[in-house]
C-alpha cells in the first residue's frame, strides 16, 4: 500500500485532533499528570521495542506495534486493557500484518518473560510475566476491534529515505535521522501528522544537531506547513529535554502503581 | 476462552476491565443477529466457508457473501487480507465491507457484496456446453470486457504495491444482476502480500502458493521473488483458457503438496503449447535456480513443433488476429519481457470493434446459473485441504457431462450439491438443476451463422458453438 497514503485509513481515520486526544484521555489525566502519562507511554515502547528486537523484528515492524499500542490509548483508558498484556499483543499483531513471518506462540511468551525479567526488572522486580498464549488471543480482537481493523500503518522512514536521496546523500544524517524517528514512537506525532511531515521533522533536528545549516534552502523550497514541521520538532524536543531530567529507574515503578488498572468483575 | 483470564486462579493481575469488556460485547453486532445464511453455503474452499447471506432487518434486500475464515483466530493470511482490503478500493476489485469477530469460537468472519458468477463456473458451464454441442449466447464483447477489466483491477493492486499471487478463473468473480451487473471482482486475496519492500525473500513464507496451471515459469524454475509479471502470466492463461475454455497448461497434479517450486510436468505442458524457450528469449533462464534440473530434465528437440500460435491456431484462433497478438505479450517466458497491466490496457485489441463494455453481459441475458447451495454430508472428513483443491482445479476436466450428470459429484467430491430455496431467495424460478445447465438454444444474434466468415474468431459466440 506504499502508493496512496491519502486514500488510506491511516491518513482518513486515524490522523487524529490534539485537543480531541487530550479530551479522551481525560480519565487518565485525572489520576496521572501530563509528563506521568507521557512517561507511562515512553517506558511501554520501550518494551514494544526491545521485544521487537529480542524477536528479531525490523524497525517498521516495531514501529508498527507501537502505533497500534498509542491508536488504542488514544481512544481507551490505560485501565481497559493491561499495558503489559497489550505491548505484546500489538508486536504479534504488527508482525503477521508486516509479513515478517509467524512468531510461534510460545516464543512470544518465552521472549516477553526473558524481557521482563532480564530488561525491566527495574519496573517489575521479582514478578514474571503474567500472561500466557489464550491471554494475548483473546486481547488480538480486542486490539483489531479497536483499531477498527486498520491494520497498514505509514510510517515515516520510507519519505526519509527518499528526502536524504533527493538532499544528497549523507549517511550521517541518515543514521541521526532515522533514530529521531524511532525516538518519536513515544510522543503522540504518529497519532496527529503524517509520516511524511515527521520524516521533515526529524531532518530538521538532525541537521540543527550535525550543525548542517547549509540545508536551509532545502527546507525552504519545501511545499509544507512548517507550523506544522514546527509542532512537531517542538513535541520532539519536549522529549530529549524529559529525558535529561528523568531516571526512569527509579520513578518507574511509582507511575505502574499510579497507573489506572483493570477493574475485576464485581464479587458476588 | 471468553472468561478464561477471569477464572485464573494464579495471582495473574486482572488483564482487561469488566465495565470495558460488557461495553464492547454490548456494542459488538454478531454476524448471526445480523444476517441469515443458514444453509446457504456456496463456497468452500481452503480459505473456508462461503455463504450467501440476506440482511434481517430487511433494512435492504441486496444479497451479501460472508466468508468465515478456515481455522481460527487471526492467521497470517486473515491479517493480510483484512489489513488490504480494508485499503483498497476500486471497482474491479472485491469491497470488504465489515469484519465480525465472533469471540466465543475465535472465528473470523468477512462480509462482502455478492458476485452471483465467477470465470471457473463460467468457463465450465461453455465446456459443458460444447461437449453437448450446444451454443451459448453471450454478447461478441464479453471476453475483451471480462479481460480488460481484469488488467483494471490488477493495475490498481499493483499501482498500489499489491500482488495478488494466486490469480485463477475461480478468483475473478463477476456481478450477477443490480447495480453492478456484469462487472468484474477480484477476489481471494488471502495470499496478497505487499511487495515493493519484502521483509523476508517472500518464497520463504508459503513454498506453494499459486495453483500450478497459472504459475509463471520463472516460479517453476524456482525463483525466489514474487513478481507483478507472475500475475500477468495468470492473466494471459486465463485469457487463452476463456478464448478457447480449456485450460491452457492443464496438467495432472498428483503430488501438490511438494515444497519444492519444480515441477517437471507442468514445464512439460508449458513447452508442449509454447516451444522450448531460445536462449534469446530468455537470456536469464540461465541464472534460475534449477536451471541445471531444466537441463538435465528437458530436450529442446522433444518441443520442435510446438508454438503458441500452433496451439491457439488448433482452438480457432488465427494467429493474425489482435487477440493472439496480445495474448502473446501477456504469456512471454522471459518476465522482464512480459508487458505490464498498463500497457495491456493500451492494446490494440481493446479498440478494434466490438468494444468493452462495464457490463461484460452488455445488457443481454445472463445465460449462467446461479451458485449452487452446498451441503457437506461429512463435515468431520478431514481429507487434506491441499487434496481438496487439487481436485477442485481438476474438475474442469471431469465435469464434460454435467449438464447430463449435474446432481451426481465424482467419487470422492464430499460437497454434495443440490438446488435448495435459501430462506430469502426470491424466486427460484427452474425446477431442478438440469434445466439450469440448458444452454440457450436460439440465437442471440440472429444473423451470425455456425462456422461464420466473421473475423471474429477469438469469441465466445463461435467458440461455444
Amino acid at each position: 500500500m506504499a502508493g496512496n497514503f491519502w486514500q488510506s485509513s491511516h491518513h482518513q481515520q486515524w490522523i487524529l485532533d490534539k485537543t480531541d486526544l487530550i479530551r479522551d484521555r481525560q480519565h487518565d489525566l485525572n489520576i496521572l499528570s501530563d509528563e506521568e502519562y507521557q512517561k507511562i507511554f515512553n517506558f511501554f515502547a520501550s518494551i514494544i521495542q526491545v521485544l521487537g528486537e529480542q524477536l528479531k523484528l525490523r524497525q517498521q515492524v516495531i514501529a508498527t506495534a507501537t502505533v497500534y499500542f498509542k491508536r488504542f490509548y488514544a481512544r481507551n483508558s490505560l485501565k481497559c486493557i493491561d499495558p503489559l498484556l497489550l505491548a505484546p499483543t500489538c508486536v504479534f499483531l504488527a508482525s503477521k500484518v508486516e509479513e515478517f513471518g509467524v512468531i510461534s506462540n510460545s516464543r512470544l511468551i518465552t521472549t516477553c518473560q526473558t524481557v521482563i525479567k532480564n530488561k525491566f526488572g527495574y519496573a517489575y522486580g521479582q514478578q514474571e510475566f503474567p500472561y500466557r498464549t489464550n491471554h494475548i488471543l483473546e486481547c488480538e480482537f480486542y486490539l483489531l476491534e479497536n483499531l477498527d481493523c486498520c491494520l497498514i500503518v505509514y510510517q515515516p522512514y520510507r519519505p526519509l529515505l527518499l528526502f536524504v536521496q533527493d538532499i544528497g546523500q549523507d549517511d550521517q544524517l541518515l543514521t541521526y535521522a532515522w533514530r529521531i524517528v524511532n525516538d518519536s514512537l513515544r510522543t503522540d506525532v504518529s497519532l496527529i501528522y503524517p509520516p511524511y511531515q515527521i520524516a521533515i521533522a526529524a531532518l530538521h533536528i538532525a541537521c540543527v544537531m550535525l550543525g548542517k545549516e547549509n540545508q536551509k534552502s532545502w527546507f525552504a523550497e519545501l511545499n509544507v506547513d512548517m507550523d506544522k514541521i514546527q509542532e512537531i520538532v517542538r513535541s520532539i524536543i519536549n522529549l530529549y529535554e524529559m529525558w535529561k531530567s528523568y531516571d526512569e529507574k527509579k520513578e518507574i515503578q511509582g507511575l505502574l502503581a499510579k497507573m489506572p488498572k483493570p477493574k475485576p468483575a464485581p464479587q458476588r | 476462552m471468553g472468561d478464561n483470564f477471569q477464572n485464573n486462579k494464579t495471582m495473574a493481575p486482572v488483564m482487561m476491565d469488566y465495565d470495558f469488556k460488557v461495553k464492547t460485547q454490548n456494542e459488538r453486532s454478531k454476524v448471526e443477529d445480523l444476517f441469515d445464511f443458514e444453509g446457504c453455503k456456496v463456497g468452500r474452499g481452503t480459505y473456508g466457508h462461503v455463504y450467501k447471506a440476506r440482511r434481517k432487518d430487511g433494512s435492504d434486500t441486496k444479497d451479501y457473501a460472508l466468508k468465515q475464515i478456515e481455522g481460527t483466530g487471526l492467521s497470517m493470511s486473515a491479517c493480510r487480507e483484512i489489513a488490504l482490503l480494508r485499503e483498497l478500493k476500486h471497482p474491479n476489485v472485491i469491497n470488504l465491507i465489515r469484519v465480525f469477530l465472533s469471540h466465543t469460537d475465535r472465528k473470523v468472519w468477512l462480509l462482502f457484496d455478492y458476485a452471483e458468477h465467477d470465470l471457473w463456473h463460467i468457463i465450465k458451464f461453455h465446456r459443458a456446453a460444447k461437449a453437448n454441442k450446444k451454443s451459448v449466447m453471450v454478447p461478441k464483447g464479453m471476453v475483451k470486457s471480462l479481460l480488460y477489466q481484469i488488467l483494471d483491477g490488477i493495475h490498481y493492486l499493483h499501482s498500489n504495491w499489491v500482488l495478488h499471487r494466486d490469480l485463477k478463473p475461480a478468483n475473478i468473480l463477476v456481478m450477477g444482476e443490480g447495480p453492478e451487473r456484469g462487472r468484474v471482482k477480484i477476489a481471494d486475496m488471502g495470499f496478497a502480500r505487499l511487495f515493493n519492500a519484502p521483509l523476508k525473500p517472500l518464497a520463504d513464507l508459503d513454498p506453494v502458493v499459486v495453483t500450478f496451471w497459472y504459475r509463471a515459469p520463472e516460479l517453476l524454475l524456482g525463483a525466489r521473488h514474487y513478481t507483478k509479471a507472475i500475475d500477468i502470466w495468470a492473466i494471459g492463461c486465463i485469457f487463452a483458457e476463456l478464448l478457447t475454455s480449456e485450460p491452457i497448461f492443464h496438467c495432472r497434479q498428483e503430488d501438490i503438496k511438494t515444497s519444492n517450486p519444480y515441477h517437471h510436468d507442468q514445464l512439460d505442458r508449458i513447452f508442449n503449447v509454447m516451444g522450448f524457450p531460445q536462449e534469446k528469449d530468455w537470456e536469464d533462464i540461465r541464472k534460475m535456480p534449477e536451471h541445471a534440473t531444466l537441463v538435465k530434465d528437458f530436450k529442446r528437440s522433444n518441443y520442435q513443433n510446438c508454438s503458441l500460435s500452433k496451439y491457439m491456431d488448433r482452438h480457432k484462433i488465427k494467429p493474425d488476429s489482435k487477440a493472439f497478438s496480445l495474448l502473446q505479450r501477456l504469456l512471454l517466458m522471459d518476465p522482464n519481457k512480459r508487458i505490464t497491466s498498463e500497457q495491456a490496457m493500451q492494446d490494440p485489441y481493446f479498440t478494434e470493434d466490438p468494444p468493452t463494455t462495464p457490463d461484460v453481459f452488455a445488457g443481454c441475458p445472463i445465460p449462467y446459473p446461479k451458485r449452487e447451495f452446498l451441503t457437506d454430508d461429512d463435515q468431520e472428513d478431514k481429507s487434506d485441504s491441499k487434496a481438496r483443491q487439487n481436485q477442485q482445479q481438476q474438475q474442469p476436466n471431469t465435469q464434460q457431462n454435467q449438464v447430463q450428470a449435474n446432481s451426481h459429484d465424482h467419487g470422492a467430491n464430499n460437497a454434495k450439491r443440490m438446488r435448495m430455496a435459501g430462506p430469502n431467495q426470491g424466486n427460484n424460478n427452474t425446477g431442478g438443476g438440469q434445466q439450469d445447465f440448458h444452454p440457450q438454444q436460439q440465437m442471440m444474434f440472429g444473423s451470425q451463422q455456425q462456422g461464420g466468415t466473421s473475423q471474429q474468431q477469438g469469441n465466445f459466440q463461435q467458440r461455444f458453438q
